[in-house]
């Protein structure tokens, strides 16, 4: 069915839309895989951001083509989680929420302050696009549709292999995976550099779609949002993640009118979930279902 | 029988061409997309964006509508956020575009969200007349062909202001500028202290992260640098007041300029007393008999807050609009952008006629050049000291 | 540069900054203690503090003792309210509140834009002289801060620890089950907690708004420093938000003075950072 609507309209506006659903979704979802193992991160702008300019800036300066730039950016990214995720992943709760906060902090600020290397503030546009094909938004669109399907895909094999179910007894007890054998904090870094790599994807794609890069894009309130768009729709499901994306990225449409008011309904939206439906949106419905 | 199928018939004529008669004045809507960070930082010049383009709807619907060729049209704003990032100025653009079908955009108002929107306004030929100070805004391979800029930036205005400051303080000889490090200050510190240096000043500057308040421990550093003028470009309204209070209570005893802004109303509410002496560019005289309309009708809708000084340049914009599509008899974008481009003379009624520049600069003159003023506070009131057109270059 | 007057006046800076940020501090790190919430929602009600000031005095123009405390007592009871309706289903919850406090803030700030307008206002200073000691400059309204700081640190000190509700307080956010068994009622207790707590974070906000500007989004900034303040000085712990207080407001205004705002920020973040790794609970807190 995602295939096939764009047939039935010409509406640029619908392609863009759906395209930045799309990509978000892979921020979404692999930030998922970091919360399974009993983490979040408030740092995953940052690492889409450190895909975005390793992405852009070799396309510009060293005349590399997409794919390679992609892998470049990816890299980039994983190789940062790489080097911090063993100091970080020792902290839990909220002490890794504060510090994963204060990471991605720094990675803004480096943005900004590397006035030479990243245009600073004033960001980068004019940077040669993927392929001229892609430059209409219906062929975008469909782009993003199979990055999306591929990097969605790839988290849900981890998280039902058997990769996956060592990540849940993990969270739910630490102690006694240790105690069988599972080697915690070695899939604590590799899930956290594969969900780093994972949205290093988006933030590279993502450039391309609006054709600029800026810090403002890769703040504590855009990683704020990957962790809203989970908690909303539901971080102990597959689906969870995809719900909150449009959720989350359609909800200011729906209101546009209105953006003070649909500031605080989206607030209050926020507290009603949390207080009542722990599971988000997909948790309950599973939860209805089970009642039945 | 004969006389009631004339009878008829008349009637018939008579009811078809009351009816053409009323469907001639009933005005056609005719939408104008807003786009303006509603939200976020730069939340004070969106809504001087959206006020005072709504000022100038407002006038001309009390008038009876846009008269355009032989039809009326009842103009109307579809505003939308763009949050002051560049992914937010994108999206409303192509909303505006796709699903509400605007042919003509008033904002964005910041670099990020003018040069994130611009893909899609020039591709779709849609007429935009917007901020930004970025100078690939206008300068681009395009050459900019439906994008207009309807505010003076530093380039347009700092020469001139620095001559006229080095004209009558000819002692100064050391500037301190303190600005932020978002969009704007990255910008504007660097492009104003080129200015400086060239007429001969010794440039001290330093960006802070956008959020702090407090700026005693900077500005203690700079009063290490004893320097005669302070230089505030860059800074957001809701700052300028701050600095000059904390620069004044720290002791700082020199000059305190904006070259930029305008954030001199701001400046008097904060700083109070201690805002004495302040000069700055500004681009309006709110004290001016001519404007006293426009600050009733902004008061009547909008209450008592401080008005935002970018307000009239934005109704200034929209009447601009208007007139371009007056003349060129229709709204067709090719025809009204090129009526705009020969708009010059224009008085749209607060900021003096209208004037295209910067072909030496941009490569197109699509920079409008509007009449701007030096003032001075002085006892709590703004005293213009100079007023300004800048050079066609 | 690095002259004795500079440092002098550096010195003075860094103190009216302490000053300001253990207030903004206290209710944060009162409410973590007792109830384990971090309250994301601290900025809006210090920002709700900042408006009860600015009609209190303003507008109405009450005399400033009467006006500082009545709108913090007034914040304090509408707190109350939100405690009831919000907070409550959070206690002892990690998660669930940071999010649901998260949306809380959001709707207050918000409402504040529809009510109040999203311009800066200025609240009349409660002292506008600037005193003069020798070569440093003192402005007037920084001492009134640092004095309200004092006696409010002071007061908040003897109720926790000589008084039986403090004593109540500090039982059950050891162990609320425990203090049950003992007859202390968890729900009063926590009440009291909350409706002091967000009485210190209205003042803070009041003051922090006379000082600097008002504005609905004036709580951000609060927040991050309640942040900063409590990691260093240990979450939870009163002592430790004055400790954490005064490092921040004083390292900020010497790095800031003698090596500019970057230098002051990466150094300060990278503190927080290496406690978080090697001493999350804080410089006083205690382990969890």
């Amino acid at each position: 069915m995602l295939v096939i609507w764009p047939i039935f309209t010409s509406n640029q506006f619908l392609f863009t839309m759906a395209s930045m659903v799309l990509l978000s979704a892979i921020g979404a979802a692999s930030l998922n895989l970091i919360i399974r193992t009993g983490h979040v991160s408030l740092a995953h702008a940052g690492f889409m951001g450190i895909g975005a300019y390793g992405c852009v800036l070799t396309q510009m300066y060293m005349g590399w083509s997409f794919p390679l730039a992609l892998i470049f950016g990816c890299l980039l990214s994983g190789l940062v989680a790489l080097a911090v995720g063993p100091i970080i992943l020792r902290l839990t709760g909220k002490y890794f929420v504060l510090i994963t906060f204060m990471l991605g902090e720094i990675i803004r600020m480096i943005f900004i302050e590397w006035k030479s290397l990243t245009g600073g503030s004033n960001g980068l546009g004019n940077f040669p696009p993927i392929h001229p094909i892609f430059e209409s938004s219906i062929n975008f669109y469909y782009l993003a549709l199979v990055v999306s399907v591929l990097c969605v895909a790839l988290c849900w094999r981890i998280l039902t292999s058997e990769l996956g179910r060592a990540i849940d007894s993990m969270r739910e007890a630490e102690k006694v995976a240790l105690c069988s054998g599972v080697p915690v904090i070695k899939i604590k870094i590799l899930i956290f550099v594969i969900g780093c790599v994972l949205v290093a994807i988006q933030g590279a794609f993502q450039a391309h779609l609006i054709k600029f890069v800026d810090p403002t894009s890769f703040n504590d309130l855009a990683s704020l949002n990957f962790v809203v768009m989970n908690v909303i729709g539901g971080m102990f499901h597959v689906a969870g993640p995809l719900i909150g994306t449009i959720f989350i990225s359609l909800f200011p449409e729906l209101l546009r009118d209105y953006v003070d008011y649909q500031r605080v309904i989206f607030g209050v939206v926020l507290i009603i979930v949390m207080a009542a439906l722990p599971g988000g949106i997909v948790g309950t419905f599973a939860r209805l279902r089970g009642k039945k | 029988m004969f006389s009631t199928r004339i009878l008829r018939r008349v009637l018939f004529l008579f009811m078809f061409t009351a009816w053409s008669i009323v469907r001639a004045q009933t005005p056609e809507e005719l939408k104008i997309g807003v786009i303006a960070p509603l939200s976020g930082g730069g939340t004070a010049w969106g809504l001087a964006l959206q006020r005072g383009a709504q000022l100038a709807v407002d006038e001309v619907m009390a008038k009876g509508g846009l008269k355009i060729g032989n039809k009326v049209y009842a103009p109307k704003l579809v505003v939308f956020d763009s949050q002051y990032t560049a992914a937010g100025g994108r999206v409303a653009a192509e909303r505006l575009i796709s699903v509400e079908k605007v042919k003509f955009i008033i904002g964005p108002i910041g670099s990020p969200e003018v040069l994130g929107a611009l893909p899609v306004t020039m591709k779709s030929e849609t007429l935009m007349l917007s901020n930004g100070f970025a100078v690939p805004i206008l300068k681009n391979p395009e050459n900019s062909p439906y994008n207009f800029r309807v505010l003076n930036t530093s380039v347009e205005f700092g020469r001139v202001m620095v001559k006229w400051y080095r004209e009558n303080y000819p002692k100064s000889k050391k500037v301190a500028m303190i600005g932020p490090n978002d969009s704007v200050g990255q910008m504007v510190v660097p492009q104003m202290a080129e200015v400086y240096k060239s007429q001969g000043f010794e440039v001290w500057s330093e960006l802070y992260e956008r959020g702090s308040k407090e700026f005693t421990p900077i500005l203690l550093r700079m009063i290490a640098q004893k320097v005669d003028l302070f230089d505030l470009a860059g800074n957001a309204p809701s700052e300028v007041g701050l600095m000059i209070r904390q620069a004044r209570q720290s002791g700082y005893k020199g000059h305190i300029w904006q070259a930029g802004g305008p954030a001199v109303d701001e400046a008097i509410a904060i700083a109070g007393k201690l805002s004495e002496g302040y000069m700055s560019f500004n681009v309006f005289d709110f004290d001016n008999p001519k404007a006293a309309n426009f600050v009733k009708a902004y008061r009547a809708k909008y209450g008592s807050g401080v008005i935002n000084a970018q307000t009239p340049i934005w109704h200034n914009a929209t009447h601009m609009l208007f007139e371009s599509m007056r003349r060129s008899g229709g709204t067709d974008v090719k025809a009204v952008r090129d009526s705009l481009e020969k708009l010059d003379g224009f008085e749209g009624g607060l900021v003096g006629p209208v004037s295209w520049g910067g072909l030496a600069e941009y490569g197109v003159n699509h920079q409008l050049l509007h009449e701007f003023l030096i003032v001075e506070v002085r006892d709590g009131k703004i005293v213009t000291r100079a007023t300004i057109t800048p050079q066609k270059r | 540069m690095f002259s004795l007057a500079m440092f002098g006046q550096a010195l003075v800076n860094g103190v009216s900054l302490s000053a300001i940020y253990v207030l903004i501090a206290l209710g944060f790190t009162l409410l973590f203690g007792i109830m384990r919430v971090v309250n994301f929602a601290h900025g809006a009600f210090a920002m709700f503090g900042g408006y009860a000031l600015f009609f209190a005095y303003g507008q109405y123009q009450l005399p400033y003792a009467v006006a500082i405390m009545g709108s913090a007592l007034l914040v304090a009871s509408a707190g109350l309210i939100f405690e009831y309706l919000v907070v409550r289903w959070f206690y002892h919850k990690m998660f669930q509140s940071m999010i649901g406090l998260m949306g809380l803030n959001m709707a207050m700030v918000f409402t504040g834009v529809i009510v109040w307008d999203a311009h800066e206002r200025s609240i009349p200073a409660a002292a506008s002289e600037v005193l003069f000691v020798g070569d440093l400059v003192i402005p007037a309204d920084r001492v009134v801060v640092l004095g309200v700081a004092i006696v409010v640190l002071f007061l908040f000190w003897m109720f926790i620890s000589k008084t039986k509700y403090g004593l109540a307080m500090r039982a059950a956010s050891q162990d609320v089950e425990i203090a049950g068994t003992q007859g202390i009622n968890a729900r009063r207790v926590y009440q009291v907690a909350f409706f002091i707590a967000i009485f210190m974070t209205a003042l803070a906000g009041s003051l922090y708004s006379q000082v600097y500007a008002l504005s609905p989004f004036v709580g951000e900034r609060i927040l991050m420093v309640a942040f900063v303040v409590v990691i260093l000085g240990g979450m939870g712990s009163i002592p430790g938000a004055a400790l954490g207080g005064i490092l921040l407001g004083l390292s900020e205004s010497f790095l800031s003075t003698f090596f500019g705002s970057a230098v002051s920020t990466f150094v300060t973040f990278g503190a927080v950072i290496l406690l978080l790794i090697v001493r999350p609970w804080g410089i006083l807190g205690e382990p969890e």
